[in-house]
């Protein structure tokens, strides 16, 4: 008895899934699982509002061609949102390179602009010592 | 990404997978379990087929450019609170209501005693049988019939004489009404 008191003040966490709600719309749920659907209902208002929803369709059968046809055009729909997004990724993405083409090369041309003019104001060894030496006996 | 190979996945780790990569293909997921829930949703407000495919779609579009706005817990309450206000706001605009709609959108659970402990829960339910006894008639048979002995809705009409809508309306009512019944109990002892 505890148990089902319980039951009344807990309130289910169990997800209802499309095959269920089907079946318990085409009443072709056993007893038990009735029970346990309608307890979701009366312990989740949008289950309840769902399934009462559902019930007012001429065509149960016609339910599940028209959410598949829901989520073929969520699909589309996110699938072209993701193409927009790429398409503005790429069309950053040229400026991107250029722009890291065009650093090397400033850099390449600055190294070498920088070597050559250090080169050139490099000054000429002298000539060593004993060759002076011997020039300045030659002399006296 | 086929939907059917994430069903071991919760909703708040998709949606955390969705915060963290902003990839829609989440999203998606996240969405197309609650089509058919959507689907009826809308038409019990709107109570036309095609306006409620449309519904639909409308809600989806909503919640792909909102759903990045706000840190949201408890996804289904959330886009139930979405898909509801939407009708809402259609029918208003069609002057088919009057009321105020809230368009504070929830993002978190419903109210309900989760929060309450083990202990307390087991205290509780001592003085459970005694609140059942002070519903009222139509009330406690209805909620007797269902929840402890397990009818359904259709077995409790039938047996009681009501109809569809009267059963549920006396079971949510009396369920209500013994929750705050068992908090007046709680009050009183502290």
């Amino acid at each position: 008895m505890s148990d089902e008191l319980k039951d009344i003040l807990s309130n289910s966490n169990k997800d209802i899934d499309n095959q269920q709600l089907m079946d318990y719309l085409s009443r072709q749920l056993s007893g038990q699982d009735i029970h346990d659907l309608e307890k979701m209902m009366a312990d989740d208002e949008f289950v309840n509002d769902a399934v009462e929803g559902l019930q007012q369709f001429d065509n149960k059968k016609d339910l599940t061609a028209y959410v598949q046809q829901l989520n073929d055009d969520l699909k589309k729909q996110l699938e072209k949102k993701k193409a927009r997004k790429d398409k503005r990724k790429l069309e950053n993405f040229p400026w991107i390179h250029f722009a890291v083409v065009l650093l090397l090369l400033l850099c390449i041309i600055a190294y070498v602009v920088i070597k050559y003019n250090y080169g050139a104001k490099k000054p000429q060894s002298k000539p060593p010592v004993t060759a002076y030496v011997t020039a300045q006996f030659k002399t006296r | 990404m086929k939907p059917d190979r994430f069903n071991h996945i919760s909703d708040q780790v998709l949606l955390e997978n969705y915060y963290k990569d902003h990839n829609n293909e989440w999203l998606g997921i996240l969405l197309q379990r609650y089509t058919m829930l959507l689907l009826g949703v809308c038409m019990k407000y709107l109570k036309n087929e095609e306006e409620a495919k449309d519904g639909v779609q409308q809600v989806f579009l909503k919640v792909i450019g909102e759903v990045g706005k706000y840190k949201i817990e408890y996804f289904k309450s959330w886009v139930y609170m979405v898909a509801k206000n939407h009708c809402l706001m259609k029918l208003r605009d069609k002057g088919k209501i009057t009321t105020e709609i809230n368009d504070r959108i929830i993002a978190t659970p419903d109210e309900t005693d989760e929060t309450s402990t083990h202990v307390e829960k087991e205290m509780l339910l001592t003085q459970m049988a005694s609140a059942l006894q002070q519903l009222n008639s139509e009330q406690q048979l209805c909620v007797t019939l269902f929840y402890l002995e397990k009818k359904s809705y259709q077995e409790v009409a039938e047996q009681t004489g009501y109809s569809l809508l009267q059963v549920k309306s006396h079971i949510q009512n009396g369920k209500r009404n013994l929750k705050i019944m068992l908090e007046r109990i709680k009050q009183n002892e502290r």
